[in-house]
């Protein structure tokens, strides 16, 4: 009996190679890999021999929380090839970690996301040590580019390096002592024969502890040379290319980590210490087992759900129980494709190895032939978007590539060195932003044209597609089982009642069904915005054989209709972006499916969008179709959400910020920009409590804007009326003499008038010279009247017929005339000339606009 | 040969010198042809290695360093871009010390520079009484660098008219230049092994966009940006301060939770993101660490000579007007804002001392 724990990074090509070669050799009984135990009874399933990539997905959801998350595999994926590899040569294959659902994993979204971006320190140390960029680049230069010979022994300084004394969580500890269990299990039951552990190689060293000596407190082992195990690594570090720039930090770094006793693989000799059977007799299974649970920090126990806090190993068979998620919740494991796009673009303490296209090269042709692939698939794309990449261009990346090769070490250009050649070769720019791949980020918008293509072209379009014979995702059953209890599977128009409770969760349904785009539900007509007073919908639902295929591929976003309607929304507030308009869109879907508790991240997310911001229309729009939600619509259910709230929040702290940035003088008045100022003023009258931009900042922004001679007549006048409607002292008539003048005043008032229209007319009835007054007098004697009347018009209009009529019956009154006000609203022309004028002005504005003269 | 201390700022082959000494002997790589050191030891010179006792000179990606030590050893010149105050002046500073032994063929491009202050000049008392000969040229960096086939820096090359610029084409691509003054062999001046040019530009000036084309083939650009990582740029302003402090006769260090908000203030305002890492609006004006020490050092001379102190929040409001608005009334505005908006979010008693300051912005 000998256990080989093989520790990885997932996603290295090189690790991939390692477990063939280990699983070629040993021909274990066993091979035991990283992944979640609840889908061991069905990893046939998992070898049908889809084209990868592919995922296993796993959706959650009880009281609490909801949880999606994707264990992904790709053709060089060490847990890939340590599961075909394994079943090739007759093996058994076990997953030894915890369930997706499990309170441990809470929070990971990609079950294959780097270890060592939770512990950070040692990795920064490292970099340093060897001048590198960041993780990702001292990974390729330790373990890709090498030759294989000493890889274990490289991968096991690396980790024990990364681990080093660092504390670590109690969600790894939990993990870790579970798989520590099954471990041994496999250990006992294999007998004689060998067993092959897989594991991320953050995980490895506490693993070997934890087999090593299931009874001892886990971080506390003296006694290095009782470790029962199989340890084939001793501590070398990777051999130096060259005499002079052998890098130095690492082995302080290591002899840190080697303090007396606190690492177990100190002198663990040479070669294999084999130890022979008999340290675990099947029988000691469960006390062992049962005694590690006990020893095990108890923060980590604790954490356990009171399903598997119990014993974790079942006492008859001695292999560790399946923890089973509590009673009521909803969870569940399946397989869906998957791309290289996606298993790129997970960040921060999702991400992983990053360009999957490149290390597929790698995997399939070797680290030359991805470097010349690399290159090539550069150029190509950058030739096919018309950007010139000259022969000598070529040259110059190629000679580039090889001198930092050089430099760095490597025997082969890594993935780095082509990069930087190519970089360094084709761009003759200053950049915007770093190079992502010095960052490990995601690249920004507004990237450089080159490194964009070059991003894109590292990452691939591989896309997986499922055997015929995989069972279907749990979408296809939930929406099929949903929509017949609905009755709406059928074909034909659908005529919905909103106000109708059991219309509204038909019209959701319909509606989650068209974000996810399904073909064959057509929505025919319905609300099309917020303020919309439609509640009448109607649908077309037709049979499309596109159906099934388009609900398997949307079995990636969610088990359940709702489930993967929310993952397409959150993914439409990312793809929106800094675009109010269409984060207004996507709001409204949500609306319409309600799903109004996106989470906390996408909350935050829209709040970041709304924050970059750059127009103040769109924005205002935004604002006023989600205030509008917020507050009125109790029919689509959305009325006080918590996520409208922050939408309006971050919504109203912009538009003070962008207004206050417009300058330019007169101009004509932008009705966007005052209804975007009336809803800010709207969300501070109404919505005070969820704004975090109080009263007071907002009236001295305005106040600054009134006062600003730079600022536009409307903006102006605007913000005056903003203050004024709030109840903020002011002196209404100085304002207006101080914004006199033909070319300004009309859109002066356009402005006050869109906000503080009541106030007007309140005003112009005390006694004395009110507003209307003052501004009697300034018409009358405007020197320029005809050239400033336009805009007046325009102000005017923002008052009803009714008020018009009013105002015309103050003006009479104030001139000591009687008459009928209407009279002087009544135009005296002929209605048809001015139908005919009207006409005559838009056949002119559509021939200037088709001749490119009017935009 | 005149001592350190008597100069005000000594060029970095002489403050390194002894450094540059240790490499140079341990020295076992490759060299480049014409180079003083290997790459791997002019890397280590810059990007440092504790482990010999070099520092660390330069903050930036190690991986700037490689590919601008790989582009000098082509054929191709290295062209240094970014935002004022990016420490490009010093890494081209530092690359010539490692590459050539000195970093003093220096041009410093201008409105004014003209072509005699690259090439050559004559000595016009010479030229008038023997003629053009080898004794009356008057050598200026281009033409010492080629023939000594040393590294040449050319500072602010943007700034030079095109024309100027374009004067350094043929000794880039032929590697040769012709002085049609002299007859026979010394006309043409062949570059020797290890002659190179370092160009520095900002993007703030004429930027890089009006270059020549023939010209921009010519360099491998390399965009300097802003120190990525907070902790290391708040440890070097707090490095930096404290020097210019002692050395303008303050007694007491600066406060770091007076400086983590000064350096945050201006990466936020640098990089046009809120504290949450969405966006917001950026400054117009050169945000630079280099402007981060000034306001420093300013902060603490306020609070020390004004109050007896080391200086407060309040006095970084008053000294941002100075450095961040100038005189752009856009950007005051914008300062305006940041303080009204985005100070109050965060949390912390300087924070809350610098949003209470606000009312010190002038205007």
């Amino acid at each position: 009996m000998a256990v080989t724990f093989i520790g990885v990074r997932h996603h290295s090509p090189a690790c991939a190679r390692l477990v063939r070669r280990t699983i070629e050799t040993l021909r274990p009984a066993y091979v035991l890999v990283e992944g979640p135990a609840d889908v061991n009874d069905r990893l046939d399933e998992l070898l049908l021999g889809h084209q990868l990539p592919i995922a296993i997905f796993s959706h959650y959801r009880d009281d609490e929380r909801a949880h999606l998350s994707w264990a992904p595999f790709c053709a060089y994926s060490p847990e890939w090839v340590a599961l075909t590899v394994g079943r090739a040569h007759g093996a058994k294959l076990r997953f030894i970690d915890l369930p997706a659902w499990h309170p441990a994993l809470a929070g990971r979204r990609n079950r294959y996301a780097d270890a060592e971006q939770r512990y950070a320190d040692a990795a920064d140390r490292l970099c340093r040590a060897f001048a590198v960029d960041n993780v990702d680049a001292l990974w390729d230069r330790l373990v890709e580019v090498e030759p294989d010979d000493g890889l274990e022994e490289r991968l096991a300084t690396y980790f024990d390096l990364v681990r080093g004394e660092t504390e670590t969580g109690e969600d790894d500890t939990a993990r870790e002592a579970y798989m520590a269990a099954w471990v041994r299990a496999a250990a006992a039951d294999a007998g004689d024969r060998p067993v092959v552990v897989v594991t991320g190689g953050f995980h490895r060293p506490a693993l070997r502890r934890l087999v090593a000596e299931p009874g001892s407190v886990v971080p506390e082992i003296t006694n290095v040379r009782a470790v029962p195990v199989e340890v084939t690594s001793g501590l070398h570090r990777p051999a130096p290319r060259t005499g002079t720039e052998e890098p130095a930090g690492p082995l302080e770094v290591t002899d840190r980590s080697q303090a007396p006793g606190a690492s177990p693989v100190a002198d663990a000799g040479d070669g294999p210490v084999e130890v022979g059977g008999g340290l675990h007799p099947g029988g000691d299974g469960p006390e062992a087992a049962r005694a590690d649970v006990g020893a095990d920090p108890a923060g980590a126990a604790a954490r356990l759900p009171r399903s598997a806090a119990s014993p974790l190993v079942a006492a008859s068979s001695g292999w560790p129980e399946i923890p089973r998620p509590a009673a009521g919740a909803v969870g569940g494991s399946y397989l869906v494709p998957y791309s290289f796009r996606r298993l790129d673009a997970f960040s921060g303490y999702q991400s992983g190895m990053p360009s999957p296209e490149y290390y597929q090269r790698l995997w399939e042709q070797g680290a030359d032939a991805a470097a010349d692939g690399l290159v090539e698939a550069v150029a190509t794309r950058l030739r096919g978007r018309g950007v010139a990449v000259s022969t000598a261009d070529l040259i110059a990346a190629r000679t580039l590539s090889a001198g930092l090769a050089r430099l760095r070490g490597h025997p082969h250009p890594a993935r780095t060195d082509i990069l930087d050649g190519l970089v360094s070769a084709l761009v003759s720019d200053d950049l915007d932003q770093p190079l992502p791949w010095t960052r490990r980020g995601a690249l920004e918008p507004g990237a450089h044209p080159v490194v964009a293509e070059m991003v894109a072209a590292l990452s691939g379009d591989r896309t997986g597609r499922l055997h015929p014979d995989t069972p279907a995702p749990p979408l296809v059953h939930d929406v099929d089982a949903e929509l017949a209890r609905l009755g709406l599977d059928r074909t034909g128009t659908v005529e919905l009642d909103l106000s109708d409770a059991g219309d509204l969760v038909r019209a959701r349904a319909l509606h989650r069904l068209r974000v996810l785009r399904v073909p064959g539900y057509r929505r025919v007509s319905g609300p099309v915005s917020g303020a919309d007073p439609v509640l009448d919908e109607r649908w077309e639902l037709t049979d499309d054989e596109e159906r099934t295929a388009a609900l398997i591929e949307a079995g990636a976003y969610g088990g359940t209709l709702r489930d993967a309607a929310t993952a397409v929304l959150a993914e439409g507030v990312a793809a929106a972006g800094t675009k109010p308009d269409g984060l207004a869109a996507v709001l409204f879907d949500a609306a319409l499916c309600g799903v109004t508790d996106l989470s906390e991240q996408i909350t935050e997310l829209i709040a970041a969008n709304i924050a970059g911001a750059r127009e103040l229309g769109p924005l205002g729009d935004a604002l006023a179709t989600v205030l509008a939600l917020w507050r009125h619509d109790r029919v689509l259910g959305t009325a006080g959400s918590p996520m409208y709230a922050a939408v309006i929040d971050g919504a109203v702290t912009r538009v003070l910020w962008l207004a206050e940035g417009v300058h330019g003088g007169p101009a004509p008045a932008d009705p966007a920009r005052l209804r975007a100022v009336t809803a800010t003023r709207d969300a501070l009258l109404h919505a005070h409590e969820v704004l975090s931009t109080g009263r007071e900042a907002a009236l001295d922004v305005m106040a600054r804007i009134g006062a600003d001679r730079e600022a536009p007549p409307d903006l102006r006048g605007a913000a005056f009326g903003f203050g004024w409607s709030l109840g903020a002292s002011a002196d209404p008539v100085r304002a207006l003499r101080g914004a006199a003048g033909a070319d300004t005043l009309g859109d002066w008032l356009a402005g006050l008038f869109a906000l503080a229209r009541d106030e007007v007319l309140a005003d112009g009835g005390s006694a004395g010279g009110g507003v209307l007054a003052v501004l009697d007098d300034l018409v009358t004697t405007m020197p320029d009247f005809l050239a400033g009347l336009p805009a007046l018009r325009q102000a005017f209009a923002y008052f009803p017929p009714r008020e018009r009529e009013l105002i015309a019956r103050r003006l009479l009154e104030r001139r000591r005339l009687t008459g009928s006000a209407r009279a002087l609203l009544r135009t005296t022309a002929d209605p048809l000339l001015i139908a005919e004028a009207r006409a005559l002005e838009e056949r002119t504005s559509r021939l200037l606009a088709g001749e490119g003269l009017l935009p | 040969m005149t001592t350190e201390e008597t100069f005000q700022r000594p060029p970095a082959e002489i403050r390194y010198a002894d450094e540059l000494a240790r490499l140079g002997e341990d020295d076992r790589g490759g060299r480049p042809p014409g180079w003083a050191l290997s790459l791997e030891t002019a890397r280590a010179f810059i990007v440092g290695d504790e482990r010999r006792g070099i520092r660390r000179k330069f903050v930036g990606d190690p991986s700037l360093i490689d590919r601008a030590l790989v582009s000098l050893a082509t054929s191709r010149g290295l062209l240094l871009v970014g935002e004022p105050g990016t420490a490009k002046s010093l890494l081209s500073e530092l690359i010539a010390a490692a590459v050539s032994g000195t970093s003093t063929l220096t041009i410093q491009g201008g409105a004014a520079t003209t072509e005699d202050q690259i090439k050559y000049s004559w000595n016009y008392a010479l030229l008038v009484s023997e003629g053009p000969s080898p004794r009356s040229l008057v050598p200026a960096p281009l033409l010492k660098g080629m023939a000594e086939g040393k590294i040449v820096r050319f500072e602010e090359i943007t700034r030079c008219p095109l024309e100027v610029q374009d004067s350094l084409l043929s000794p880039l691509s032929e590697r040769v230049l012709a002085i049609p003054e002299l007859n026979g062999t010394d006309g043409m001046v062949f570059a020797r092994q290890g002659f190179n040019v370092i160009a520095t530009a900002n993007t703030r000036d004429r930027g890089v966009n009006d270059m020549s084309a023939a010209l921009k083939r010519r360099f491998n650009f390399e965009t300097v940006f802003p120190i990525a990582d907070f902790a290391t740029e708040l440890d070097l302003v707090e490095a930096e301060a404290r020097a210019l402090l002692e050395a303008s006769g303050v007694t007491v260090p600066p406060r770091r939770d007076v400086l983590e908000v000064l350096v945050a203030t201006f990466r936020e305002l640098r990089a046009g993101t809120n504290a949450d890492g969405g966006p917001a609006d950026r400054l117009s004006t050169v945000m630079s660490t280099a402007e981060t020490v000034s306001v420093a050092h300013a902060v603490g001379l306020r609070g020390w000579f004004l109050r007896g102190e080391p200086g407060t929040a309040a006095d970084i409001v008053a000294c941002l007007a100075g450095t961040a608005a100038k005189d752009n009334a856009d950007d005051l505005a914008r300062l305006r804002r940041y303080l009204e908006q985005q100070v109050p979010r965060r949390r912390g008693d300087q924070w809350r001392a610098l949003h209470d300051a606000r009312h010190l912005l002038p205007g």
